[in-house]
């Protein structure tokens, strides 16, 4: 954007920042950034991850002050002094974190600081379920009951209280950064619907998405950033050119594509009488050098599926055969160490993944600590030598094994755990929406991995909340309902609107 | 600016360190001879017992537990020593194993009780030192019995009090635990295994670390540790009194929040630890060489701790 093209811009938006620069420690996270968003407006904001989308919308939600350069609201510079203070002024965010109490109810965490009240003060407790659930049945939302706790509800519904929780302040200004990563296709649509509400209503939305194609169906304007700095505002860019843009580079087909499955293939993981729900059950197989993807609505069993393999609890009554032998899996530990060896990527990489403080070496050789040892003292060269390899192996951005996991880019974090993995040499690969929240860039490098570790035989059991990502890089798909498999879909069925529509067909009508 | 956000943890052990030697030169100007020899030995054993105690405080610690039955395993440990030794070297061998035993079933039950019983290591350990309060004390009739009189053998006496090298005893025992303990810590799959639960629990356990015996095990540790802190108490002042568990409790803690260590776990060193004794210690020297009531000791105490815990709080949340 040029100076005068920016000033006029900034003059009539609703909100605008004026040549912001923000740094964290030695990292320049903005740079100069210029930006403005006009009341009814849909504005994207795409970037690599550490492009530095989120710190704008940080800027703009009065979370963190700018090192220099002014926010403006309706042209005029204001100093927010945080989000108690830009709600005052209309700014609704929210912020990429889910922020939700988890000990308190979903109706608690939605009226929070607007609870029904009696005359004097005190809160009316009886009337906060009955408040909450009109509040949320006003928004399109039945599914979620406003007497369970936040922890007790699933991440994607947690992500739609959160969003709830803002949009019903009816702010002037609504910031998004990353709200879909969590959520289904269904629950994204719901989303939009409420964001073209908003801006017919005059809001201005900002938002963040890796996702290209939402983008494209509710964006009125796309600003695409790269590594700190605005490199460009449009109405309308194709997804090449945006990804050309984004990464500084070309990036060649997105999906890579699969390698073909032998037909000799063993079956190196075999599930029988799984039971996701206490019910109903289901079985399946997964053969050496396949990808099976398993798809489905939020909350049909997937987690439980994932961790239950995984021994984190494991499923009552499964019969798991791991390469031909019946194996117990009790805890992580044995599915670690049984036969092939089964490895998980779960969803939640920061939670339930990496150690952030620890460093990227002690993250990478956790599992295979005990073949690294000798009378339980680590052999530190062999360590460290493994540790370099992975890291050179893998492209994981880092100055060297010593550097703390939380210091790194979210891609590089997915790197550094798919990388302890590689390092145990797991043969069955349990990956979890593995690209979450991941950028285009290294989304692609995970794509490519998965395909390279498909070619060496490894089995790979795939769950996206991305369906595109589901009919573009699985042998198979295993569409999950009510703690069953709803439909196998192989090519030429396999496509995400075949993924969407299996996934859907009994929930809306039950 | 990265290569200082690395050393941070290294930073806290060296300021302990500092803030020791520089106790001990201050302690010098208000008392001559305080910074002799003779006088830095002296001070460097009492802060061993304390540094013995934080031993297994820091274990816990750093996987986000506390142990608050220090004061009466301790105690129970040094009435343990005299009574059951009654004296006699021939018995100490004996005595000691029964100590040590009693420490590490302590700590099993702490473990045990906040791992598969799910109790907060707060109420867990807290309880666990009421109940051995009541059994010491009634076990021995209130120091009433007849084999409460009992000194310590005069081979654990001999064996805290003695020099070798002009240096006592226990404080070789104390050297040989920071060099044992850093290094089980620093170098092998136990230590990881214990950085890693204190950092991220769950984490952990998805990678395959073996969490409620590793954490049951640190439990047990600390039990030991106590215990081992009683025996050499006793030895030190030859017999055993009621209460002189109690300091350690506050001592120990504080040690490790001196020393660097996260008092939300996963960060720290033993070998901060045991700088946060020593300089906790040379702090109380150079307290009572200014001939400040013991109130106005506790008082300095409590503040430092929070002083502390503001510094280091502060720098986390960055």
């Amino acid at each position: 954007m040029s100076a005068a093209a920016a000033a006029a811009a900034e003059s009539v938006a609703a909100v605008a920042a004026r040549e912001v620069s923000k740094a964290f420690g030695g990292v320049q996270a903005l740079r100069s950034a210029p930006f403005a968003a006009a009341a009814g407006e849909v504005h994207a904001l795409v970037g690599e991850n550490g492009a530095g989308k989120s710190t704008l919308i940080k800027l703009l939600g009065g979370r963190l002050p700018p090192d220099s350069g002014a926010i403006l609201l309706g042209g005029t510079p204001v100093r927010l002094s945080g989000t108690a203070d830009a709600a005052r002024h209309g700014i609704g965010t929210v912020f990429q974190e889910l922020t939700l109490l988890p000990w308190m109810t979903v109706a608690e965490n939605l009226l929070i600081g607007r609870e029904p009240r009696r005359a004097l003060g005190p809160i009316r407790r009886g009337a906060m379920a009955p408040r909450a659930e009109a509040v949320l049945a006003g928004l399109g939302i039945t599914h979620i009951d406003p007497r369970a706790l936040a922890s007790e509800i699933s991440l994607a519904e947690r992500q739609i209280v959160e969003i709830a929780r803002v949009i019903i302040r009816r702010p002037h200004i609504l910031l998004l950064d990353e709200p879909t990563s969590s959520l289904v296709e269904r629950e994204v649509a719901w989303l939009f619907a409420r964001i073209r509400d908003l801006s017919a209503a005059g809001t201005a939305v900002v938002f963040t998405s890796h996702r290209w194609n939402e983008i494209t169906s509710i964006a009125d304007r796309i600003t695409i950033f790269r590594n700190g700095a605005e490199v460009g505002t449009f109405d309308a860019i194709d997804e090449d050119e945006a990804i050309t843009l984004m990464t500084g580079r070309r990036v060649e087909a997105l999906y890579p594509p699969l390698p073909p499955v032998p037909a000799d293939a063993p079956a190196v993981l075999e599930v029988a009488n799984a039971s996701l729900d206490g019910g109903s059950e289901l079985g399946f197989s997964l053969a050496a050098g396949e990808i099976l993807g398993i798809g489905g609505l939020a909350g049909q069993g997937h987690r439980e599926l994932f961790l239950g393999l995984f021994g984190a609890p494991p499923l009552p009554r499964a019969r798991v055969t791991v390469g031909g032998a019946r194996t117990t899996i009790a805890r992580p530990a044995d599915a670690i160490h049984a036969g092939l060896g089964i490895a998980l990527v779960p969803e939640d990489r920061k939670g339930e993944g990496l150690l952030l403080p620890l460093s990227v070496r002690d993250n990478l050789t956790l599992p295979i600590l005990g073949r690294l040892s000798r009378l339980g003292v680590i052999r530190g060269a062999a360590e460290r030598r493994m540790s370099r390899e992975i890291i050179a192996r893998l492209g994981i951005r880092t100055p060297g094994p010593a550097q703390p996991v939380g210091a790194l880019s979210g891609g590089n974090q997915q790197k550094v755990l798919l990388g302890r993995w590689l390092l145990a040499d797991s043969r069955i690969l349990l990956f979890y929406d593995v690209t979450r929240g991941v950028d285009v860039a290294t989304k692609h490098e995970i794509y490519e991995l998965m395909m390279r570790l498909a070619g060496e035989g490894r089995a790979i059991l795939f769950y996206s909340s991305d369906t595109e990502e589901l009919a573009h890089l699985c042998h198979r798909v295993l569409v999950l309902r009510g703690g069953r498999i709803a439909t196998e879909l192989r090519p030429p069925d396999l496509a995400a609107e075949a993924i969407v529509a299996a996934a859907m067909r009994d929930a809306d009508a039950g | 600016m990265k290569r200082l956000a690395l050393s941070r943890d290294a930073l806290r052990v060296l300021a302990a360190y500092g803030a020791a030697v520089l106790l001990f030169v201050i302690g010098a100007f208000v008392h001559p001879g305080f910074a002799s020899f003779q006088s830095v030995t002296s001070i460097l054993l009492v802060a061993s017992f304390v540094g013995l105690v934080a031993a297994g405080q820091c274990f816990v610690i750093l996987i986000g537990g506390i142990d608050l039955s220090v004061p009466w395993v301790l105690n129970a440990a040094a009435i343990l020593l005299t009574t059951a030794s009654l004296g006699q070297d021939g018995r100490a061998l004996y005595a000691v194993s029964l100590t040590l035993g009693m420490g590490a079933l302590a700590g099993l039950a702490n473990g045990i009780g906040v791992v598969w019983l799910g109790v907060p290591a707060v109420v867990m350990t807290l309880a666990m030192n009421g109940i051995i309060e009541g059994l010491a004390l009634g076990l021995s009739g209130g120091m009433t019995c007849a084999a409460c009189a009992s000194y310590a053998p005069p081979a654990i006496a001999a064996a805290v009090h003695g020099t070798w090298l002009g240096i006592p005893a226990a404080l070789w025992l104390w050297l040989a635990v920071i060099v044992v303990v850093s290094f089980v810590l620093s170098l092998t799959r136990f230590g990881r295994a214990t950085y890693a639960i204190g950092n991220n629990p769950r984490a952990a356990f998805l990678a395959g670390v073996n969490v409620s015996v590793t954490v049951v095990f640190l439990y047990a540790l600390s039990g030991v540790f106590s215990a081992l802190a009683g025996i050499l108490l006793a030895g030190f002042g030859g017999q055993a009194s009621l209460g002189m568990g109690t300091p350690y409790l506050f001592q120990s803690i504080a040690a490790v929040v001196i020393g660097g260590v996260s008092i939300l776990g996963g960060r720290g060193t033993y070998l901060g630890a045991a700088a946060g004794a020593a300089s906790l210690t040379a702090l109380v020297s150079v307290l009572l060489a200014l001939n400040m009531p013991e109130y106005g000791r506790s008082i300095i105490y409590g503040v430092v701790i929070l002083v502390l815990l503001l510094l280091y709080g502060r720098e986390q949340r960055e």
